[in-house]
């Protein structure tokens, strides 16, 4: 790739000058890391007792009891279609409880989220082609690429949380 | 309980004593400033706030000073006296009297006797000097042993009441965990603290909820202007009666309803009471009488509109409710059901559109915001006779008696509102008529649906065919009665019937119509409330 040589310049610029930093809450949607800006997060649990709701979409899991508040649990797996076959949500998962703005989302990951800080110009927007292809890049607020290799794909929570969007069916195949 | 005249009592205590400060207030600033318009106005407009109150709870003497001052105060701001000079001892002795007649009220004493500051009040009204007594520097020694009081009441905002109320309803719910907890590790001092946390949160749910509590009179005083307006525009003569004001009611409930109630009572002035001349000529008193009454019943609130008009024309509602396809000549509704079309969306019954009513706007008004509450409308009429419409409230909105039921081993709760029996039916008792299922219940067929089947219908397709094929042993059937449609609703079970707290479904799912909100069990587990007035209308538009 053409671009192989751009992340090292760019983290010696960054330790030269004081960077703005960026801490991301990363996890993983089948083969893929996603991040969110930990200040979108509200908490991290383990996945409480979801109730199925009738008349919902199906990756939207349910609704489920955080301290209170009845929050929507959604699968982004199944939204984006990034399933592994084969490869189900396990019995023990975890929620990361998004804000919207002013309601509480729970996205449901396979793996525990981990914090991860990185500096904010290392995150590069989407590039053009990819932001309208298909529902997934629209949310996308950028890309970051780690020096070790490998990338975080960053989401922008306020895009793919308002409520047409969340209550929205990915294609328009699926839907009635 | 307190009875409605001291209820009214104190009402008229904190707000007098509330403008006897102002008043003290703006006069000592008048003082200061002689010129100070504001201060003035205000005044002025105490002055006759308080004459108004105090009249209209008869206390005559405090009524004639404020009065006076009033009128005075009119003079001093036309510019026709001055404050200054000995007018300005009779205003300061004159606001004194009248705070020694509110604390005579309060106490309940005689009120202190004021003619000799009446007739220096009018004095000074018809421009002469008043006459100024020696025992005024006496009383002076007794001012400064007068007690400063505060206010027995406090004004809040709904908000900060709403938000108590949703405290104590997550209260309630980890209450309910706990206790069940409690009897799971069955330790006898847990068990014994739970029992009592129990009885807390229930006396300070029993409190929250009392505080909310007004007079359902705070909605009905309002009618009278509004019934006369209305009466004059359709040039009628309306006596409008008033009865139960002092039943008690969530104030937000009320809110709720006052565009309900306000409809009601326009739609009876303008369609339900017939014009002078047609009263006449009917035989029946020529003043129509329309009257609006609160009553309870068991734990529910009703609200009547009552007149004594020309009633509903059946025939007439049924002729233009087949003529806008809403039912066929072939249904042969009976009374109830055609009644319940005029709860339609844009159904209007007016030939013709007048300033208060007919835009084929109104009646679902009154449908939509009983259905927010889960509340029930009910109506009776007699052709010649009058209608009455009843609106079934509940009493407050935080608490609902509810039955849970399992579909698929997840539980569902249904408010008692809307629930009217329970049967456990035989397969044979049972039969199945145009791929619908049905029962008779006391001689009335009532359609039967899974309720698992309505939950999980997705697209346009109507529901399949009924088969009974399948059905082995006893059904367990759910009736519940919307806008007079019954339909029976087919569970796995029944678990019990208890009360619940209804926490809205936030958004985004709060698009789905279907679920009234979430309420939490004791075991922590989340349950969906079903709306029936939701079910129904998906099962009308989803029937094979």
């Amino acid at each position: 790739m053409a671009e192989t040589e751009v992340p090292a310049p760019i983290a010696k610029t960054e330790r030269a000058k004081p960077a703005e930093l960026v801490q991301l809450i990363v996890f993983r949607l089948g083969d893929e890391d996603y991040g969110i800006r930990i200040e979108q997060v509200k908490e991290v649990t383990v996945t409480p007792d979801v109730a199925r709701m009738p008349k919902t979409p199906p990756f939207i899991k349910g609704i489920a009891n955080l301290r209170g508040d009845i929050i929507a649990i959604l699968d982004l797996e199944e939204r984006f279609r990034l399933r592994p076959a084969g490869r189900p949500i396990p019995e023990r998962s975890y929620i990361i409880a998004v804000e919207a703005a002013d309601y509480v989302l729970g996205l449901m990951v396979r793996e525990v989220p981990r914090p991860f800080t990185m500096p904010l110009s290392q995150i590069e927007p989407a590039p053009e082609f990819v932001q309208d292809s298909s529902t997934r890049d629209k949310y996308l607020e950028g890309i970051a690429k780690l020096p070790e290799g490998g990338v975080i794909i960053v989401l922008d929570m306020r895009k793919l949380l308002t409520p047409s969007e969340v209550m929205r069916l990915p294609g328009k195949t699926a839907s009635s | 309980m307190k009875t409605r005249d001291q209820e009214y009592r104190e009402l008229f205590m904190a707000e007098a004593l509330e403008y006897y400060d102002s008043m003290s207030r703006h006069l000592s600033e008048l003082e200061r400033n002689p010129n100070a318009g504001p201060a003035l106005n205000e005044l002025f407009r105490l002055m006759h706030n308080l004459k108004a109150n105090a009249r209209a709870m008869g206390f005559a003497d405090l009524g004639e000073v404020a009065h006076h001052l009033e009128t005075l105060f009119g003079l001093i701001r036309d510019q026709e006296r001055t404050f200054s000079g000995a007018l300005i001892k009779v205003v300061f002795a004159g606001v004194d009297a009248l705070g020694n007649m509110i604390r005579a009220v309060g106490a309940d004493q005689a009120l202190p006797d004021a003619t000799a500051l009446l007739d220096n009040l009018d004095r000074l009204v018809r421009g002469e000097e008043p006459i100024l007594e020696e025992a005024e520097e006496a009383e002076s020694e007794e001012e400064s042993g007068k007690k400063m009081e505060l206010s027995d009441l406090v004004y809040i905002q709904v908000k900060k009441l709403d938000n108590l109320l949703n405290l104590v309803g997550e209260l309630v719910i980890d209450r309910d965990r706990i206790m069940t907890l409690a009897q799971e590790i069955g330790n006898p001092a847990l068990l014994a603290t739970a029992q009592h946390l129990f009885r807390i949160s229930d006396d300070l749910q029993y409190s929250v909820m009392d505080a909310r509590l007004v007079g359902v009179g705070v909605l009905l005083n309002k009618f009278p202007r509004v019934v006369r307006d209305v009466a004059s525009a359709e040039d009628k003569e309306v006596e409008l009666i008033l009865s139960g004001q002092d039943v008690q009611i969530d104030r937000n409930i009320l809110q709720i309803i006052t565009d309900a109630l306000l409809h009601l009572v326009r739609n009876a002035v303008s369609h339900g009471l017939e014009t002078t001349a047609q009263r006449a000529a009917a035989g029946k008193p020529t003043v129509g009488h329309l009257t609006l009454s609160a009553l309870t019943e068991r734990d529910d609130v009703l609200i009547q509109v009552r007149d004594d008009g020309r009633g509903i024309d059946t025939e007439a509602v049924r002729r233009k409710a087949i003529e806008r396809g809403l039912t066929t000549a072939a249904a042969a509704l009976d009374e109830q059901a055609v009644w319940a079309l005029l709860f339609e969306p844009g159904f209007s019954m007016a030939s013709k559109v007048t300033d208060i009513s007919g835009r084929g706007v109104g009646l679902d008004v009154v449908k939509m915001a009983l259905d927010s509450l889960g509340g029930q409308l009910r109506v009776e009429s007699q052709l010649g006779q009058g209608t009455t419409f009843t609106l079934v409230l509940p009493t407050s909105i935080a608490v609902k008696g509810a039955l849970l039921v399992e579909v698929e081993e997840r539980p569902y709760a249904i408010p008692l509102m809307h629930t009217d029996t329970v049967l456990a039916l035989q397969p044979e008792q049972i039969s199945v008529v145009g791929g619908m299922l049905v029962t008779h219940v006391q001689g009335q067929a009532v359609p039967l649906v899974p309720l698992q089947l309505l939950l999980h219908d997705e697209g346009d397709e109507l529901l399949p065919f009924a088969d009974k094929a399948d059905m082995t042993g006893a059904q367990q059937v759910l009736v519940v009665n919307y806008n007079n449609r019954r339909l029976g609703l087919l569970v796995d079970r029944f678990i019990r019937q208890q009360n619940i707290v209804i926490k809205p479904l936030s958004k985004p799912l709060d698009t789905i119509d279907l679920f009234g909100g979430v309420t939490l069990l004791g075991s922590g587990q989340v349950c969906l409330v079903l709306d029936v007035p939701a079910l129904t209308r998906l099962f009308l538009t989803k029937r094979p």
